[in-house]
């Protein structure tokens, strides 16, 4: 059977693969999102104490200078011995975890970006502190944030075909079956893979960027 | 006025947290089928066409389970990542074309041995070296990564000899062989089984010779097997075999072969194959 032919008949389990990056992609980057987010506003608003701040230092520090596909390994085999987790939610987590490392940061520059005076002014006028952050700080701070998240969408979507390595059969993995059930055309197959990422890709870079135009305050763009 | 916590920072972060620990589930309670770990890339033992697990080992171990009256289900896993999750109990039972080795019998423990392989090295079509210069001076030779042609290799020529050769290690056997199609290694040591696939399959190669190493191959159960797996597979094994079932699934996936007689060579460094072999009692080695 040719190539051409055995992709058209298998094209489904490829966009089926595809699902499985997409359902990884969005649980890691909500987990990522809201965990970032409050890693951000604890450092930030937080109690200066340093039990408070010195474990978020080193969470962060750990999760950004480890390799993912060693924390792969970690969550899903490491963990086995105190909860039987499944190799998605092993991924979900690992990847999760790590992408809340790069977000608090992402966040963090995007509030430290917003003019102190704003939060003083706020204050003086009676604003609590929280209602400062929640009314003045933080909807300046999101538009900040969505070019670099932009970035940091697009590299998450690239790792998750690492998610293969514990056992989730994600775009990736589906390629290679395709691959190796007819022994061999790993360029072509291959190419229209990351024809799939690309297009992914495009579509949610596209979609963000919409975004950031649409929440973008006249007469406040670069 | 910054150290004055505002509260709903608190309860953000607790929902976040409280967020991040949902969504794990769990996968396996004790009557659960048994969860039977594969490398799907790996024909013709094991593979997926068409979305479907396909291959030797797929179809015996579906015998088996059938035979023994258990369910099963198969989780697909890269080749280096089968032994780990099977000794951290991710997975109940390894079924790939997995080669008994001192080594491996300290981590994991094995079935009877169900096959037996040889060694091929295979080079490029048009490629006229020979079984020894395929191997040697100047050679780089693939193999798959964690597999034990590696091991082979490493013990008889890189570790143990001043031969200059370089050894490349592959995710899959398929990438080797396409590796090897575009001229960055000059051969690959891969079973004789895979190999005739690839021969078979109109993939540019031929044999340059055999190593014979009388290899068996076997299922897998974890260490301390507290679900008795063991003696159920050593008796589907058997039964199958017996039946005649083993020889029509052979013959499925590579026609004109014979398999091997069961039980076969029983290596005397396995502690599972000393007698009284698990559900097996009449066999093992005095």
């Amino acid at each position: 059977m040719d190539i051409y032919d055995v992709l058209i008949r298998d094209f489904p389990f490829l966009l089926k693969g595809l699902g499985v990056a997409i359902a990884l992609l969005f649980c890691l980057l909500v987990i990522g999102l809201f965990l970032g987010l409050a890693i951000c506003l604890i450092q930030l608003y937080g109690p200066r104490s340093r039990f408070v701040q010195w474990p978020l230092i080193v969470y962060e520090r750990i999760f950004r200078g480890i390799p993912i596909i060693i924390m792969l390994f970690i969550f899903f085999y490491g963990l086995s011995g105190v909860y039987d987790i499944s190799a998605f939610a092993a991924a979900v987590l690992a990847m999760g975890l790590r992408s809340a490392a790069y977000q608090s940061q992402i966040f963090r520059s995007a509030f430290q970006s917003v003019p102190e005076g704003q939060m003083l002014a706020a204050r003086a006028m009676g604003m609590s502190s929280s209602k400062a952050i929640a009314y003045i700080v933080l909807p300046q701070a999101i538009r900040h944030a969505i070019g670099p998240w932009t970035n940091e969408f697009s590299s998450q979507i690239k790792e998750t075909s690492l998610a293969y390595v514990i056992g989730v059969v994600e775009l990736t993995r589906q390629a290679h079956y395709i691959i190796t059930s007819t022994q061999g055309n790993v360029l072509i197959v291959f190419a229209v893979v990351a024809l799939l990422y690309f297009i992914l890709n495009r579509a949610g870079n596209s979609a963000l960027y919409a975004f950031e135009r649409k929440l973008s305050v006249p007469g406040f763009e670069k | 006025m910054n150290n004055k916590k505002p509260s709903w920072v608190t309860y953000f972060s607790l929902a976040a947290v409280g967020l991040a620990g949902t969504g794990i589930s769990s996968t396996a309670l004790a009557q659960d089928p048994y969860t039977v770990g594969i490398e799907a890339s790996f024909p013709p033992w094991a593979y997926v066409e068409s979305g479907e697990f396909k291959g030797i080992a797929i179809d015996a171990m579906s015998a088996i389970a059938e035979d023994q009256g258990f369910e099963i289900e198969f989780q697909d896993m890269p080749f280096p990542s089968l032994i780990p999750a099977l000794a951290a109990q991710k997975i109940d039972i390894l079924a790939t074309g997995l080669t008994v080795t001192e080594e491996r019998a300290e981590a994991i423990d094995f079935s009877i041995p169900w096959w037996e392989t040889n060694d091929v090295v295979l080079v490029p079509e048009d490629s006229d070296a020979n079984v020894f210069t395929a191997v040697c001076c100047g050679a780089s030779v693939g193999v798959q990564g964690g597999s034990s042609q590696q091991a082979w290799m490493e013990e008889n020529v890189i570790n143990n000899s001043d031969v200059d050769v370089s050894l490349s290690k592959y995710d899959s056997y398929v990438t080797a062989v396409d590796d090897m199609a575009i001229g960055r290694i000059s051969s690959v040591i891969v079973d004789d089984t895979s190999a005739q696939e690839y021969i078979n399959s109109g993939r540019p190669v031929k044999m340059a010779g055999k190593i014979y190493i009388r290899a068996p191959l076997a299922l897998a159960v974890t260490k301390d097997d507290s679900q008795e797996v063991l003696g159920k597979l050593n008796q589907g094994i058997m039964n199958i075999y017996d039946s005649g079932e083993w020889q029509e699934i052979v013959s499925s996936y590579i026609p004109g072969v014979v398999a091997p007689p069961i039980p076969g060579h029983m290596p005397g460094f396995v502690d599972t194959y000393d007698k009284p072999v698990s559900g097996l009692p009449e066999l093992g080695n005095e």
